[in-house]
């Protein structure tokens, strides 16, 4: 290992620990450890602007930036909010049966859209139909952002680790969801089952206040029913673009974009309001990020470290399957999983090119993808989904410590996680 | 004009007033605010109409304003109702509501000065105090607007009224308004 090398690696894990303890702000300690990256020699212009190996990917870039935009537009027609109260109403107003419909839509809505914008859109009608309800809305809350988490697990542009692992293993949207939405649909109702069991205190029923939900008015949250329209056709014929990959041989960046563009031009709102929910912060934290991981690519420390595991695991992939699945999850239940991710997925990269094409190996990528994005439920800083329900339940006068979500969390996390295993195996290895 | 010459005496109320009686006060006053004043009668902060209102809509319903279109009315006037649940106390505790500072002037402070700070504190109060922390009164936008007119030598008998008369002076029942109980914790 060289001089410089030594260096990089210094940079990297001091960036590293800086956003896992948050003593700097993400953005500041990823853009400031690729300055340094680039200060010291490990990367330059074109190394870091021009390869997604050794750079910025720039297809999970704009897929982000592209998701942002639809979501941005579709928000405003008030769909999400519409879905819950008529979910509550559905329900006929019984706590259980309420909280089971809301995790469902919140699950499928985080398979399409990324889940922090999820339970931005479910959480103020949550409360809402709660406080109509008359019932604690903390174990709702709490169930919607693991729903989140789980949901978004099931396809490539559901959760950002998701995204990088696609791009980096030449992923289509239909292997992902092939290979994960199968079994998040399991997990999912074994979620809903838990939550039966976890919040059992939080079910009591009062017809004076379930005729309140029922009174609510739930066509009315839609103000614009053209823009809804034409929303949800732009969605539909982006996801089915994703979809026909093989068909239209369009990048699911190039989609994004495209759809982006056309959900604006139907909208015909204002610059503003569809770029309100592009979270700038986000797009500069990965571009920061993929410099610093691209840099150790560039002087192929990751490399040797790859061959290093690959000769670790040599034809065992099982067990480096269970190592993965349980390594990611434990560290995404303490570290943000983007990071995480976009170190790992070069590693795993290496395993699998060295391995000849053997299904064993690129099963890993499945094993990386569950345990660190599963593993965001184990405590109340696993995933940004948690964060920000924590935020908006602090905000309305409901405040949820760190543990009593993080007591939840262990047990879903640790179920959901486990549960993966036989799946891993029997689909894979057997 | 100056500040001194524009200061009024407004109907005040206390911690312990309840939030639907602030409400009354504005309404039938058609204020844009009230002064918070403390045992002394001083004022400690200004609470205007629109902060009062912030606290009958729930904040979920501020982060996302659709959702007020799924209340009927029954749901509306219920949570409005909420608001005799609260008290100045409660509203000016919260950290949404109260203003960060008493917008003030001095009492030798002109025109421009009294619309220079009403606009950088977006209040349509503010209150008029000397170097020594004594109060003379406030000034309300409709005065300061009244002023505007007689400057510009558009002055009319209802703005030369507004000019001449105190809020407090009304023939109101409402003003000035003093705690039910005499106590005070402000």
């Amino acid at each position: 290992v060289t001089v410089q090398a030594t260096l990089a690696i210094l940079v990297f894990a001091g960036a590293y620990v800086l956003i896992a303890t948050e003593w700097v702000h993400r953005v500041a300690a990823a853009v400031g450890g690729a300055a340094l990256m680039v200060l010291i020699g490990a990367t330059g212009s074109h190394v870091a602007f021009f390869s997604e190996e050794t750079g910025v990917d720039w297809n999970v870039i704009f897929l982000l930036l592209g998701m942002m935009i639809i979501v941005g537009v579709l928000r405003q027609t008030g769909l999400f909010e519409y879905l819950a109260i008529w979910a509550a109403k559905r329900a006929r107003a019984k706590p259980f049966r309420v909280m089971a419909l809301l995790v469902v839509i919140t699950a499928v809505a985080s398979a399409l859209l990324d889940n922090v914008t999820t339970v931005l859109l479910v959480a103020p009608v949550t409360l809402l139909v709660c406080e109509r309800l008359g019932v604690n809305p903390v174990p709702y809350l709490i169930a919607e952002a693991m729903a989140s988490n789980i949901g978004g697990t099931a396809t490539l542009i559901g959760d950002p680790p998701n995204i990088i692992i696609a791009s980096r293993a030449g992923l289509s949207f239909n292997e992902m969801a092939a290979n994960l939405a199968p079994v998040i649909v399991v997990l999912l109702l074994v979620f809903v089952g838990l939550c039966r069991w976890l919040f059992r205190r939080a079910f009591v029923a009062d017809p004076e206040r379930a005729a309140k939900v029922m009174a609510l008015e739930e066509r009315e949250v839609i103000q614009d029913p053209r823009l809804l329209r034409r929303g949800l056709i732009v969605l539909a014929v982006v996801i089915a673009a994703f979809a026909l990959h093989s068909v239209v041989h369009l990048e699911p960046a190039i989609v994004a974009l495209l759809g982006a563009g056309a959900m604006v031009l139907v909208s015909g709102q204002s610059s503003q309001t569809y770029l309100a929910d592009v979270e700038w912060e986000t797009l500069v934290f990965f571009m920061g990020l993929f410099v610093m991981v691209g840099s150790l690519v560039n002087l192929g420390v990751i490399e040797q470290l790859g061959e290093a595991a690959t000769s670790a695991v040599g034809d065992h992939y099982l067990v480096a399957a269970v190592g993965l699945l349980f390594g990611s999850a434990l560290l995404s239940g303490i570290v943000d999983n983007i990071p995480y991710v976009a170190t790992m997925a070069p590693l795993v990269k290496g395993i699998v090119d060295a391995s000849g094409g053997a299904s064993g190996a690129h099963a890993l990528w499945w094993a990386l993808a569950l345990g660190a994005d599963l593993g965001g439920n184990a405590t109340a800083v696993g995933a940004s989904a948690n964060v920000v329900v924590l935020g908006i339940a602090g905000r309305n006068g409901h405040r949820i410590s760190f543990w009593e979500f993080t007591k939840y969390g262990l047990v879903v996390a640790g179920v959901t996680v486990t549960l993966c295993l036989p799946y891993l195996w029997l689909r894979y290895y057997l | 004009m100056l500040a001194r010459d524009l200061a009024e005496q407004v109907p005040v109320v206390r911690r312990t007033h309840n939030a639907l009686e602030v409400a009354r006060l504005i309404a039938s006053l058609r204020l844009a605010g009230v002064v918070v004043a403390d045992g002394r009668g001083e004022p400690v902060a200004l609470l205007q109409g629109s902060q009062v209102l912030r606290i009958v809509v729930p904040r979920y319903v501020r982060e996302d304003p659709r959702l007020a279109h799924a209340y009927d009315e029954a749901g509306a006037d219920e949570l409005c109702a909420g608001l005799g649940r609260r008290t100045v106390g409660d509203l000016l505790d919260d950290d949404e509501v109260t203003p960060r500072e008493l917008p003030q002037v001095q009492p030798d402070d002109t025109l421009v000065e009294i619309a220079s700070v009403m606009v950088r504190e977006g209040s349509s109060l503010v209150v008029v105090r000397d170097d020594d922390g004594a109060s003379s009164g406030v000034v309300t936008l409709p005065r300061v607007m009244a002023a505007v007119l007689r400057a510009a030598g558009r002055e009319d008998e209802r703005v030369a009224h507004t000019l001449a008369h105190d809020l407090a002076d009304l023939d109101s029942p409402h003003a000035p308004i003093e705690t039910p109980d005499g106590e005070d914790d402000a």
